[in-house]
Formats: C-alpha cells, structure tokens, sequence
C-alpha cells in the first residue's frame, strides 16, 4: 500500500511540473505534446488489454448470468461505496446526506442482504454517492492534466488521489487489516475487485461497442467524455463558480469557432 | 387608471420576453413531444427495422439542426473548408449520425425521461431542457436537450447525457483527427463517409 501511496504522491509531484506556469508557453506545448504522444500509446495498450484478456471474460460472464445476478453484483459493489459516501459527504458539510448513507449501508447491509439488494431506495433514501475527488474539487485543489494510467485508464491526477482514498473507507480494505489471515483476505480482495471490473465491463459491452462504431478517433472521444463529465466537479469550489457567468459547464457559444 | 398601467406594464414585459427570450414552456413542450414521439412510433413500434429506421431519419431531419450543429464541431477548420467541402461534411455527418442514433436509440426501450425544468442560456433564443432517465440500477441517468427557436419552430442542437455534450465530444474528435491526418479535412469526409455506408 505504502508503494502506491509513493507513486500516487510522484504523480501529484510530476503533474506539477507539468503544468508549472513558470514554463514558457513553447515548453509548456512541448510537454503537453510528450504528454499526448504517451497517452496515446497507453491508451493504445489498455484498448489491447480489454480487446485481448477483459472484454472476452465479461463476454463470457455476461452469457453464464442473467441480468438479475449482474444487477445484485452491481447492487453489491455500491453497497460497499457507502463508508466512503458518508465520509465525503460529511467532509463537504452534507448533514442530510451524511445520515442517508449511514442508514443505506445499516439497511442495505443487513436486510439487503450484504447489499444485493437495495431496499432502503425504496424506504425513501436514495443513493447520495460521493468522492474524495468531490470532495477535494471542494476545497478548490485543482485536477491536473489528462493522464491515461496503465490498467486504469483515462485519469486525472486528482482522481487518482481520490480513488486511493475512498478504497481506504472501503470495508473490502478493512478486510485486510485483520492481519492474522492476510494472504487469504488479499486473495479475497483480489478475487473481488475482478468480479466488480468484469461485472462492470459486461454492463459495458453494448454501450462501448457502439461508442467506439461511431467514432474516428476513439482517443480523442473518450479523453473528450472523460473531462467533460468532470467538469460537475467545478461548480462545487465556491469561490471560483462565482467568477465564472457560464450558467452550466456545457453552456458554450456556437459561434465560437477558434477553439478546439 | 392603475389597472390600465398594469396591463401595459404587462403587455410590455410579454413583448420584452417574445423578443429576446425563448419561452421555457414551449421548449419543454416541444422537447415532451419529440421524445414522445420517438418512444411511441420508433422504438416501441411493432414495425420493421427498415421502416423504424425510416421514421428515425425523419424525426432526426426535422428536430434537428444539423447544420447548426454541423458547423460547429469542424471549429476553426470550418473558415478555411471550401463550400464544397462543407457542404459534402453536412451531408455525411447527416447521414452518420442517422445511422449511427437509430441503432443506439433502442438502448431507452423501455425507459421514460423525467422533465426536470429548463435552465437558461447565455446563447439568445436557446436554454437547456433538463430530464432524467431511470436506468434501472443505480442513480437515474442526467440528459440535458439544449433547444433553440429559430422563431418560427423550435429545433434541438445539442443532447448532454451526464454533462457530456454529444456537439463538443465531436469537435473535439473530429478537430484532432483533421490535425493528426495528412489529408485533413477531405480524410475525415472519407472515413465518416465508409462508416455510414456500413
């Protein structure tokens, strides 16, 4: 864990240097072109990845289960995000919110049988998810630029960092802290995370099949999505939404024909 | 002599809005109806897929603006394109999306959108229509209609599901593409051109 903790902290460190604004603006150019031409070519070798080993075994997967066992998997894997809804919620002051994830994850762990189901929406408490990303978007830490990571995908620096975070109030990492039996709990984990990937991939496959069939250049699409749906993220620094008249973040001009 | 003012303060306040504001109600309306449509007489018709593919293309002709939108996400490449090249771009870009939506537009069989309101527009004559769709598991899904009243009808120049604009997610593609290829422009009409023939 320490490990990945170092090279989240290196990636922080390096997307500084990155976008140092100290740079001048050739240099700056160049390094966003570096940044480009890797993320391309990793972009490249995680699409060869799901081609070759993640998409068949979700193919697989989706043909020896019905969509009710992927809806209870799906349910179970969001039962688990709760501690970590609570907590975001909380550190972002959202009182209410902070008691609906408390009571989903008691109900929802409980009658909900370990959160294959999800009883409690219909008890009148909807899901409030949230995120340590959120939640840093709200005390204004900046995003950093598009970094595809091995595996992972399309990330942010800040997402990352989030996503390392919010894996700590998962009860899937408490399960590791019982140090007596730790290679079976790694195994466990491990076993779990594939099953959450795989569950997820097969829920996918129709969606990114036609995403990639309308597009020319696949990259540029997914990089494209990927921030613009962050850009949720930006209305919640305060003082920062204040400045800006736009009144939605997709709220752009049609005559605007000089950006990109 | 008070109500007088009134009504002439009112009269006033209608030409105002008529003349620089889209009306809100009319838009969501006009949005209720197009989605209605599609749902009713395409997706959960019981014809052939030929003919759901016929009135797709229709309804896609008729609320949606693709020339609007067509100029739009060629972005700076649009001034240097010559007529020919961007008429020829409107017209595969057309048929691509045709192609491309009527096959993904069956994905909401089953669903309903949600009318959430309208939020405004820095843009004259157009807001946002917002709606959601229940997906099943999980939060419902936030599709977001951005209309605009051409004054005598209404037409829809951009979908933003999960505040993803389908209009900018294309110039952003279709700009780094025309950079990245040695034939621009031309390149891209050709391969839009192979993938709506397939």
């Amino acid at each position: 864990m320490k490990k990945v903790l170092y090279s989240f902290l290196m990636l922080v460190f390096f997307s500084g240097c990155a976008t140092n604004p100290n740079g001048t603006k050739m240099k700056a150019s160049d390094e966003q072109t570096k940044l480009e031409v890797y993320n391309r070519a990793m972009f490249n070798f995680n699409y060869q990845l799901d081609k070759k080993v993640l998409k068949p075994v979700a193919k697989g997967y989706k043909a020896i289960t019905t969509q009710d066992i992927r809806n209870r998997v799906t349910s179970f894997f969001n039962n688990l995000e709760e501690p970590a809804n609570a907590i975001n919620n909380l550190l972002q002051g959202e009182v209410s919110a902070t008691g609906t994830s408390i009571a989903r994850f008691a109900i929802n762990s409980t009658l909900g049988l370990l959160g294959t189901f999800d009883v409690a929406s219909g008890w009148g408490f909807a899901e409030k998810s949230n995120s340590f990303d959120a939640t840093m978007a709200k005390y204004c830490i900046p995003d950093g630029p598009f970094v595809v990571m091995p595996v992972i995908g399309p990330s942010t620096p800040r997402y990352l960092v989030g996503w390392g975070a919010d894996s700590f109030a998962s009860p899937m990492y408490w399960a590791l802290l019982d140090k007596d039996d730790e290679t079976w709990a790694i195994s466990v984990i491990y076993g779990a995370t594939a099953l959450k990937y795989i569950n997820k991939r097969a829920e996918n496959l129709a969606l990114l099949d036609s995403l990639e069939e309308g597009s020319v250049d696949f990259y540029a699409t997914v990089k494209s999505a990927f921030l613009q749906n962050r850009q949720k993220f930006k209305s919640l620094c305060h003082h920062k939404a204040e400045n800006n008249g736009q009144t939605t973040s997709y709220d752009f001009d049609f005559d605007d024909m000089e950006e990109e | 002599m008070k109500k007088i003012l009134m009504y002439m303060i009112a009269a006033f306040l209608m030409m105002l809005g008529q003349a620089q504001a889209i009306d809100a109600n009319k838009a969501e309306s006009f949005v209720k109806s197009v989605t209605k449509q599609g749902i009713e007489e395409i997706i959960n018709s019981n014809v052939s897929r030929q003919e759901k593919d016929a009135r797709f293309e229709k309804l896609f002709n008729e609320y949606l603006d693709l020339d609007y939108i067509g100029r739009f996400v060629l972005g700076r490449y649009y001034k240097t394109a010559t007529p020919a090249q961007r008429k020829e771009f409107i017209d595969v870009y057309r048929a691509f999306n045709i192609k491309t939506w009527s096959q993904r537009f069956d994905e909401f069989k089953g669903k309903s959108f949600v009318f959430a309101g309208t939020t405004p527009s820095n843009s004259e004559g157009q807001l946002f229509v917002n709606t959601t769709v229940n997906m099943g598991e999980g939060e419902p899904a936030k599709v977001v209609w951005r209309v605009k009243d051409n004054g005598h009808s209404m037409k829809i120049v951009d979908i933003i599901i999960e505040n993803v604009s389908l209009a900018i997610t294309a110039r952003n593609e279709y700009t780094a593409y025309i950079k990245k290829s040695p034939n621009g422009l031309n390149d891209l009409i050709a391969d839009l051109r192979a993938k709506a023939a397939k």
